[in-house]
């Protein structure tokens, strides 16, 4: 999820507006961008494992996507109905559209009754300085509603929809994301064999993404300017990452969600099994301390993802590389290609 | 959905602040709610707006402080009565413009602990059995002051960190009897009993109390078992579960 926060827009990149797969390729055969101090590398994103050395851990969001665009109807007529986050017990919070590309706000009041995928539901409650999101509660069944009338989220971008395999990547286990932990997308089971045959690791954590539709002014002031969402980071992770850090390697992040949720598990002193909800912002003024390297997709300029690659990599560092990236032509978005950096602490 | 599916919660102190919009939240996600507050007016007011929003409400003005009040709120829910939900809400500030310790009246700071300490026990000490027969929850609300010892807040801040060891012993001694027990600090929001603690300020930067939504959403939804004997704070950036 991102939130828009800063209005710097530099010359435009290439979007991903299809799979890898719509464009007769696998989803590995993506560019991967390797930053380092000494500069930018371009690569395939099959040369991942080379780049890591033995010894090193891989830490990846098994959260599956969620067909979670739902077809609705209420008093104000048809509508679309994009289910970001369960809070439990039926109730979600929602993000009600006209249509895929046209947003709210909806007029739904409180307690309105309307339906979606079929399931009666009513409008509970509206997100604090939000407008255009609703806590809705269902009384029905929702993960079958959606396995019948669901669509994945889609933006404008995209030129072709995608089906929902598209959206899971190969360790999606977890169904609750509603839009894909697109990082995770390139690894195929062919990279996970050479990874596992040089000695890397691979331990898992969950983060269920919500919606990234937040524009500026979304956020109430002081508010951390991101939405609450489910994760859990077990204590069999918490072991590899030490064990990994005593024998020398590196942890690696395999997106922002990952960043996000072992962020959320570390009390300042340490990390420790944890779940629950977080809206942990990473960003320059509130670094992660976790993950020495980070695999991502490229993201859009005045995102909070974006504030995460920042505290990260440091602002000049993640400026001279995305500039690079788009002088190279890399392909921006959840179908494109994939940015490896390290934090300089650590590197 | 009928009557006698329907969970019901006990909100004190829901007129105005927090309350009310506990009251508000709770009613939409098809609790009956019983309110209390020791104005009349202001009450029948809030249960009037929450009616019209389609809430099942009844009200029982009274001090939380007065044992006869606690008694008839037990009345209400009737002899085999059941609870899911009791929020200790209504608190005590102190004498506005706060004041230290030294110049605190005595008088003052038993009043303190008499109404944000000693009434919440007493209260959920009248209202256990219908708790246990719920499974029932129990929130008290709680402050940062209980923790930081900030300057002029010393008597309410004790208070709440009495409640606050209140809460967590409970949560353990009722875990047998299925009451779960949170403590819950709301953050700073724009109330009068904010307003009260900085008489003549703007406080116009400080959140509405609608700001705790998300939070509310998400630990009414949690399994009690998971979430007894912790201490939240609705707008900080992670709220965590036991497991
Ligand atoms: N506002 C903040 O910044 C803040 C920060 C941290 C914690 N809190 C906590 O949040 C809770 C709500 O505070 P608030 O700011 O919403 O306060 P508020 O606006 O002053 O509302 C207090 C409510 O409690 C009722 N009340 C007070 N004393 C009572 C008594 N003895 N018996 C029964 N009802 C009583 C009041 O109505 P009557 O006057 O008619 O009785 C009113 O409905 C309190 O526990 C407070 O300690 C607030």
């Amino acid at each position: 999820m991102s939130t828009r926060v800063a209005t710097a827009r530099p010359s435009a990149p290439a979007l991903a507006d299809r799979s890898p797969e719509s464009r007769g390729r696998q989803r590995d055969e993506v560019r991967l961008l390797v930053s380092a101090t000494t500069g930018e590398r371009d690569l395939s994103f099959r040369s991942l494992p080379d780049l890591l050395a033995p010894g090193d851990l891989l830490v990846v969001n098994e959260s599956a996507t969620l067909p979670a665009s739902l077809p609705a109807v209420g008093p104000i007529g048809e509508f679309r109905l994009h289910l970001a986050t369960e809070f439990g017990d039926g109730l979600w919070l929602t993000e009600p559209r006209w249509s895929p590309a046209r947003p709210g706000p909806l007029p739904l009041a409180d307690g309105t009754a309307i339906a979606a995928g079929g399931v009666p539901a009513t409008v509970v409650a509206r997100y604090p300085g939000i407008a255009r999101l609703a806590f809705v509660r269902f009384e029905g069944d929702v993960p079958a509603a959606m396995s019948i009338y669901g669509e994945p989220i889609r933006y404008g971008y995209l030129r072709v929809p995608e089906p929902l395999e598209r959206y899971q990547t190969v360790f999606a286990r977890v169904p609750g994301s509603a839009e894909m932990p697109s990082a995770g997308r390139p690894f195929s089971t062919r990279i996970l064999e050479a990874a596992r045959r040089r000695g890397i690791g691979i331990a898992s954590v969950v983060l269920h993404a919500g919606v990234s539709s937040l524009e500026p002014g979304d956020i109430v002031t002081g508010a951390p300017p991101l939405l609450p969402e489910p994760y859990a980071v077990p204590a069999a992770t918490v072991e590899a990452i030490a064990r990994t850090r005593r024998a020398g390697g590196r942890v690696i992040a395999v997106g922002t969600t990952v960043v996000r949720a072992l962020e959320s598990a570390h009390d300042g002193c340490s990390l420790r099994p944890s779940r629950g909800f977080s809206r942990r912002y990473v960003s320059p003024a509130q670094p992660p301390v976790v993950a020495d390297g980070l695999i991502s997709g490229l993201h859009a300029e005045g995102t909070t993802h974006l504030d995460l690659l920042d505290a990260f990599l440091g602002r000049a560092a993640r400026e001279r590389a995305y500039a690079h990236a788009r002088a190279a032509g890399y392909l921006w978005h959840e179908f494109g290609d994939v940015h490896l950096s390290f934090r300089p602490a650590r590197a | 959905m009928t009557a006698e599916d329907r969970r019901r919660a006990i909100v004190t102190g829901a007129s105005q602040g927090l309350g009310e919009l506990l009251a508000q939240f709770l009613g939409d996600e098809h609790y009956e709610l019983l309110l209390t507050a020791r104005r009349r007016e202001p009450l029948e007011r809030v249960a009037e707006r929450l009616r019209r929003r389609g809430a099942a409400v009844e009200v029982l003005p009274g001090d939380v402080t007065d044992a006869a009040h606690r008694r008839a709120v037990a009345e209400r829910l009737g002899p085999a009565g059941r609870l899911d939900l009791l929020v200790n809400n209504a608190s005590e500030l102190g004498p506005s413009p706060l004041r230290p310790l030294t110049e605190l009246p005595l008088e003052s700071f038993r009043r303190i602990l008499e109404v944000n300490v000693v009434a919440p026990l007493a209260l959920i000490q009248e209202l256990a059995p219908a708790l246990a027969r719920g499974h029932g929850r129990v929130v008290n609300i709680t402050s940062d002051a209980a923790i930081e010892g900030y300057a002029g807040w010393g008597g309410y801040g004790a208070s709440k960190a009495a409640l606050d060891l209140v809460s967590r012993t409970l949560a353990g001694e009722l875990r047998t009897a299925g009451i779960s027990v949170v403590s819950v600090d709301p953050g700073d929001l724009r109330t009068a009993m904010h307003q009260a603690a900085y008489p003549g300020q703007d406080i116009s930067d400080r959140p509405l109390p609608e700001v705790t939504v998300p939070f509310w959403a998400w630990l009414l939804h949690r399994d009690p078992a998971a979430v007894t004997g912790r201490r939240y704070r609705a707008q900080s950036d992670r709220w965590e579960v036991a497991g």
